[in-house]
């Protein structure tokens, strides 16, 4: 009864928030609806953004599906995979960044920088397009709603400068964090497992970029993290990347190693060894077809045993993070009764089968694997709303936190798999008389040495009263709080003086930066927003325009001469009306266009040619 | 503990009550087996320790204070404290240590001389661990790591019982022989934590062997 009262104090009634997953090749809302989870996807368009930002050269990005198929035909100015550069500084993407196709720099403080169209974005602001696009999604799902809190997903392996990237990137996109969320552990909520009774489960997270393993408890309700581990630079893109690989070794035998570099060609094969991993999680054979830089054609079959054996190495990385949370744990896997699968990689046979080989149990694969994480997010999203009390996480730190000591070693304060929000307080003191600032370092990681682990940046202390050498003693204390995200204050305990703490974040936006992209976005806010919308509707029209073309070309015969009349006639005025700059008008152009086309579709008996006609793209039929 | 400031009831934990939901604020220095309501000893129950966490954690998480950010700051705070407690409570080695200084014995920096003949064992046995670094799976070095992974584990268990026996029924601080029985722990503990490296470069090792 009392929590009733403190609940009416706290909420009047429970507001719609998001949970949003924000992924390395697909980005996702849910929210809670009629008493669950529920995937938001809009009347007129698919619920999942893809993790793309495309750059035209007027106007503003296109994000999402209008980006990825921009990719094909403009390489140069389409970023992907976005996630693994957030909190990283340029020597940690060195990998990476042979699939970007633009200059990136560094900022001051190790804050990645693509330059593109004449101007710079951080990984940050790119994220913050995407965010952005995904609430437009599910405010249009919402039938308009203006839903701006939210949960959003991290692989759980992110340090604390990617938490702090991911946050940072809401709050440029507008959005209120209620809460950041390790991937493996919303899935574990997705799938109400607290209903089964009290028990273990293992989640086994492989996306596209990042894998995730986590070793949780159930009990009475309380799902709680025993330990983490995983590597946030391994995922689905990985894979595909040993088909890539191993065909460009084919092809550059053929073509030379300058023309099998050509960056719209490896953009190219990069999607087509996508699609051809994607064929053998169903066949036992797939064909993979390019053309060549040369003009030539280069066709090779890919059998499911030649991809296992490609793949296999990626697979076992995988498993010896299993193995070290087990360990961490303290559990062997005869004492686990659930495996969960997360991430669209899951999909793969040999992923699966070795999962279950490991963990000598049948995973759980009943729920999207795409979608497990934003529906576990609007679980979460629901409690933290007031929904219930029901369902309470306690999730853990995935790394250790340490202090850089004079030799360059590492005191370690917090221990990896503590669970959050956790403190430590350590004790400094000053080591010349009057000194009144100290400087330290923070680190995270498991390495003894301070150069092996990821530094969080130098922490300088302050306003320490002048005394004799040795005589201060100041407090500092770090917390972990709930997001995971570390916070440190001071204090000198002989005289009770508040010290300030003045922080250099190494790769990451100093709260400055991150209020002037705020303020960026806002003053462009409308515009983008209607800039943004015309650049979708005109990817969807010409979608639609190259469709109703074909479908003239093969059945326009049997239309009467009134109808195609009218079509061609309904073809140009789309395509002028399309080139306005009020999404009114475009809106207004695209609907009539889509009108007009109905004998033609209601004609075609293609089914794929009557999918695009109504509005949706080639690819997902 | 006092009654809860804000409904006068009788709060059921330190950290908050359990009849109105409101965050208590207790001193700092409060001990870890105060925060669980519990008196300071030796040996814990742990299913109970763990249903204890569970049911103050419903009070304090930050889940469920998010509306105003001085609640907030105060639920995280209460959260983290509880959760360190934990910690300290549920691990045999933080809870022996943390138990010696809160009765005022020596600090892991005294009491660090240890005998000969067992720093000779010490290094025989990180001699071990390096003989099986590299060695087959099934041959002797291997062998002989299992068989000294049982032992240490087992005298593990026998120093940790010999410290229950010697710090139990403490405090009172004012007991007869309690300075030398608190060096006589602080000495176990400090010969304990030489075992504990030992089995984690073992766990280390075995990972490290899966892996390959």
């Amino acid at each position: 009864m009392a929590f009733i009262e403190l609940d009416v104090l706290n909420n009047n009634a429970e507001q719609l928030a998001l949970g949003i997953d924000l992924g390395t090749t697909n980005s996702l809302a849910a929210t809670w609806r009629d008493g669950r989870p529920t995937v938001l996807r809009p009347d007129d368009g698919e619920a999942v953004v893809p993790s793309a930002v495309y750059f035209p050269e007027d106007g503003f990005p296109v994000v999402g599906r209008g980006a990825r198929e921009r990719a094909m035909m403009d390489p140069g100015h389409t970023l992907f995979s976005i996630k693994r550069f957030m909190g990283r500084g340029l020597a940690d993407v060195q990998a990476d960044l042979r699939n970007v196709p633009c200059d990136v720099d560094e900022n001051e403080n190790g804050v990645v920088r693509f330059h593109i169209r004449g101007r710079q974005y951080t990984p940050q602001e790119l994220s913050a397009m995407i965010l952005k696009k995904v609430q437009d999604v599910a405010c249009r799902a919402l039938d308009g709603a203006a839903v701006t809190r939210a949960v959003i997903t991290v692989p759980a392996y992110f340090d604390d400068a990617q938490r702090q990237a991911t946050r940072d990137a809401a709050r440029i996109a507008g959005l209120e964090v209620l809460r950041i969320v390790n991937e493996p552990t919303a899935a574990s909520l997705a799938y109400g497992l607290d209903q089964k009774g009290d028990g273990r489960i293992a989640v086994y997270d492989l996306g596209g970029g990042t894998f995730d393993i986590s070793i949780l408890s159930i009990e009475e309700g309380v799902f709680q993290v025993l330990a983490t581990a995983g590597d946030t630079h391994l995922g689905g893109d990985d894979l595909d990347r040993a088909l890539a690989d191993e065909a460009r070794r084919e092809i550059a035998e053929q073509i030379g190693d300058e023309a099998a570099d050509d960056p719209a060609f490896r953009q190219a094969l990069r999607l087509a060894a996508e699609h051809c991993k994607v064929e053998l999680t169903r066949q036992p054979r797939a064909q993979m077809h390019l053309s060549l830089p040369d003009g030539g054609q280069w066709r090779r079959t890919f059998t499911r045993e030649e991809f296992e054996a490609l793949a296999a190495p990626w697979i076992e990385r995988t498993l010896e993070s299993c193995r070290r949370a087990l360990a961490d744990a303290g559990l062997g896997t005869d004492e686990i009764d659930e495996v969960v699968l997360v991430g669209g990689s899951t999909r793969v046979p040999a992923v699966r089968r070795r999962v279950e080989e490991f963990f000598g149990r049948v995973p759980h694969t009943e729920l999207n694997p795409d979608e497990v994480v934003a529906l576990g997010a609007a679980v979460q999203a629901h409690v933290l709303s007031g929904g219930t009390r029901d369902i309470l996480l306690m999730d853990v730190t995935p790394l250790s936190l340490g202090l850089e000591t004079m030799g360059g070693a590492v005191a370690k304060i917090v221990h990896r798999n503590s669970t959050i929000p956790c403190q430590a307080t350590e004790g400094f003191t000053t080591y010349a008389d009057n000194q009144t600032g100290i400087e330290f370092n923070v680190v995270q990681g498991e390495r003894e040495l301070a150069a092996d682990c990821r530094s969080l940046g130098r922490f300088k202390l302050t306003g320490i009263p002048p005394m004799p050498a040795g005589m201060a003693r100041v407090a500092v204390r770090f917390h972990i709080d709930a997001d995971g995200l570390l916070t440190v204050s001071a204090k000198e305990e002989s005289t009770g003086t508040s010290s300030s703490i003045e922080i250099q974040p190494m790769n990451g936006l100093t709260d400055d930066q991150v209020e002037v992209m705020l303020r960026e976005s806002y003053e462009h806010a409308q515009d983008d927003f209607d800039r943004r919308r015309v650049a979708d509707l005109r990817a969807e029209i010409g979608i639609m325009t190259h469709a109703a073309r074909k479908g003239l070309e093969s059945v326009g015969a049997e239309l009467d001469r009134e109808t195609r009349e009218d079509l061609e006639e309904a073809l140009a005025v789309v395509e002028r009306e399309a080139r306005s700059d009020d999404a009114e008008v475009v809106q207004k152009a695209r609907d009539a266009f889509e009108r007009a086309t109905l004998p033609l579709a209601s004609l075609m008996m293609d089914s794929v040619a009557r999918t695009a006609l109504t509005g949706k793209s080639l690819d997902e039929v | 503990m006092d009654p809860c400031p804000q409904c006068g009831a009788a709060p059921t934990s330190p950290l908050a009550c359990s009849a109105c939901g409101a965050l208590l604020d207790p001193p700092a220095d409060t001990d870890p087996w105060a925060l669980f309501g519990l008196e300071p000893g030796p040996s814990v129950d742990g299913e109970r320790l763990r249903k204890e966490l569970r049911r103050v954690s419903r009070l304090v998480h930050p889940d469920f204070h998010g509306s105003d950010a001085a609640n907030r700051d105060l639920a995280e705070r209460n959260s983290a404290r509880l959760n360190e407690a934990y910690e300290v409570l549920r691990d045999d080695y933080a809870r022996a240590d943390r138990l010696v200084r809160l009765l005022g014995g020596p600090d892991e920096q005294a009491e660090r001389q240890m005998p000969q003949a067992f720093l000779m064992e010490v290094l025989e046995w990180n001699e071990a661990v390096e003989e099986a670094r590299d060695a087959a799976p099934g041959s002797p070095p291997r062998a002989a790591l299992d068989a000294l992974s049982d032992d240490l584990q087992a005298r593990r268990e026998a120093s940790l019982a010999e410290l229950v026996v010697g710090l139990e029924g403490l405090p009172p601080a004012d007991n007869p022989g309690l300075p030398e029985r608190l060096t006589e722990a602080r000495k176990l503990l400090n010969a304990l934590r030489y075992l504990d490296r030992t089995l984690a470069d073992i766990r280390e090792l075995r990972l490290e062997q899966a892996a390959r």
